[in-house]
């Protein structure tokens, strides 16, 4: 870990996520992002918006490292994931926890496996995974459904499993891909509150949204895309 | 890795074995007839490999001596020739002819230098000297008297009186022989040469014919055997591939949740491992089972209307063939689920996006 990890200090104002210089085209010539620079600090609750093809899933996908870019600089909690090997990634997926927009949640998994699943898959204990995941269900609303099946929960519970499952690793980023796109408004304002809580605590949350209301509402800092540009970036929900 | 980690993940792949048991049963279905047929290849070829050592058992070589008999019977003049393999022979040869001049012809007109082997002893002796060639099972020494009861046994009825009438007259016509067994057949025709151009042996009657069929069948087997295993051992491979494919495709969610949390590659590739590991050892203990059914009614039919008992035992490669059937399960699902899953998480990009 010491060699991956470059110097990762605790402080508010280190950047959790740096883009700098970074582009990204597609083999068919396609520009998805252009010498976009960003910087996003520890603690921060970011919001990314832009219309369709803005290129707002390749710059979450940058960041998760699912994709490479072709040139410019990212750094996420401290791993230069431009000089990454393809086997420190798991390390770097690690310190980040990720909601889905379609929840993805294992149709054949209770509620508290479906959370203990996150755990077991980096060697965590069976007590361990018993006393964390119980209070990641707490922390989301959901400690007297554990042993419900996916397929008997709303869609704002099944979400907010979705949640639990990215809280319970205790990551210092979380990354929601449109949260609250298959959710009722009621749920997509319970959805944003359970994060700008989290967020509360010190974790980092970066949020992609289509939802202007919402954005509006939690005043949160906005980065704006437009064709693989970052066109507006500021600080208190306006954009 | 911790042992809580190991335990989780051989129950995932017991569990996606249980998940997919359609598809889980019908590789083992192809895995268990792959594997019966690979223990039928072997089964047979130990059969064949048994009956073979048999013949090779009873193509005896019969190396006949120069003896008084011989002598008696044969060309006398080739007695000295024979007797030019090496300086030394030579020097005994020229001390022989010598003592030729003072020598007295018995009754029958034979000399003591008219021929080699003039006494049992000298006969074992060049018994011995034959079971020193490396390729020599072994060697028996046959008198003369049991030469020619061998051969009246071996006519047909009423035609040994031919030979009794030629005992009565001029006494025993066969020679004193070395009754020869080889280990390998493959070198057949080098040790009858090495016996014929020994001192002391005029004649070696050998069933060439017969040596070259027997390594040619062991070679046949040998090579179909080989050909058989590699083929099914390759649509066993497959099979499995196929079967770890669709169970991938299965939990391409949980790939990619996995993925997601920060899975290794290791840790998404061992239950698919464990799944293809299990789909194997079912199958090994299955064709197992269904081979010794089938080969038992087999040798009992055998046994019953051919009435030989000649057959290999089940019992006696019960264990190995088991280890075999095993071994290739257990490569099979191994690198069946390796190739499969390495060949999807290498495939950048789709980690997340491509459920």
């Amino acid at each position: 870990m010491e060699e991956i990890i470059n110097e990762r200090v605790p402080e508010q104002s280190r950047p959790i996520i740096e883009f700098r210089g970074v582009s990204k085209t597609y083999p068919t010539g396609t520009h998805a992002l252009e010498d976009v620079n960003i910087r996003i600090n520890n603690g921060e609750f970011v919001f990314v918006v832009g219309s369709s093809g803005a290129g707002k899933s390749i710059f979450m996908k940058l960041i998760m490292r699912e994709e490479k870019a072709n040139t410019g600089i990212i750094t996420v909690n401290g791993f230069n994931l431009t000089s990454m090997k393809r086997k420190q990634i798991p390390l770097l997926r690690r310190t980040m926890g990720i909601v889905f927009q379609d929840f993805r949640l294992i149709p054949t998994m209770n509620v508290f496996q479906n959370v203990a699943f996150a755990m077991h898959v980096v060697g965590a204990s069976d007590r361990n995974v018993r006393k964390e995941v119980s209070k990641a269900l707490s922390k989301v609303g959901l400690g007297n459904k554990a042993r419900s099946m996916p397929a008997q929960l709303s869609g704002g519970e099944q979400q907010r499993v979705g949640l639990a499952r990215a809280l319970v690793n205790s990551p210092d980023l979380i990354i929601a891909d449109e949260p609250t796109g298959n959710v009722d408004p009621n749920m997509s304002y319970e959805i944003v509150s359970l994060l700008t809580e989290i967020n509360k605590r010190g974790t980092t949350v970066l949020m992609v949204t289509h939802d202007h209301n919402l954005v509006r509402d939690f005043q949160h800092r906005v980065i704006m895309l437009d064709r693989g540009k970052i066109v507006a970036d500021n600080a208190g929900g306006s954009f | 890795m911790k042992v809580s980690s190991v335990r989780y993940l051989v129950k995932e792949g017991a569990k996606n074995a249980w998940v997919n048991r359609l598809m889980t049963l019908a590789s083992v279905g192809v895995l268990v007839a792959c594997m019966v047929i690979i223990g039928l290849a072997i089964l047979i070829s130990e059969n064949v490999n048994k009956a073979v050592g048999k013949l090779e058992q009873q193509n005896v070589v019969m190396a006949y001596m120069k003896d008084y008999n011989w002598a008696l019977y044969g060309d006398k003049t080739d007695a000295s020739s024979t007797d030019t393999s090496s300086a030394e022979d030579s020097a005994a040869q020229t001390s022989e002819e010598t003592q030729q001049t003072e020598e007295q012809a018995d009754e029958n007109g034979i000399k003591n230098s008219d021929y080699v082997i003039h006494n049992d002893d000298e006969a074992k002796a060049l018994c011995d000297k034959i079971a020193q060639l490396d390729n020599v099972a072994s060697v028996t020494y046959v008198t003369s008297d049991e030469g020619l009861e061998s051969v009246k046994k071996s006519m047909l009825e009423g035609q040994e009186s031919y030979f009794t009438f030629l005992d009565d007259k001029y006494g025993n016509p066969m020679s004193g022989a070395a009754k020869i067994t080889m280990k390998n057949m493959e070198q057949f025709d080098d040790t009858v040469n090495q016996i014929k151009n020994m001192d002391g042996i005029d004649t070696v009657q050998s069933q060439n014919d017969l040596a070259d069929k027997i390594t040619a069948i062991k070679r046949g087997i040998t090579v179909a055997g080989f050909w058989i295993i590699a083929i099914l051992m390759v649509i066993a491979l497959v099979i499995v591939s196929n079967t770890i494919r669709v169970t991938m495709y299965n939990r391409k969610l949980e790939i990619s949740i996995m993925k997601a949390v920060g899975a290794t590659d290791s840790f998404v590739r061992i239950p698919f491992v464990v799944e293809g590991m299990i789909i194997g050892l079912i199958s090994a203990v299955l064709a197992e089972g269904l081979l010794y059914f089938c080969y038992r009614v087999a040798t009992e039919t055998i046994i019953s209307t051919l009435g030989t008992s000649d057959i290999v035992r089940y019992g006696d490669v019960a264990w190995w063939l088991l280890l075999v059937f095993a071994g290739i399960g257990v490569f099979a699902g191994i690198l069946g689920s390796v190739i499969m899953i390495s060949k999807y998480l290498r495939h950048e990009g789709s980690e997340f996006s491509a459920i």
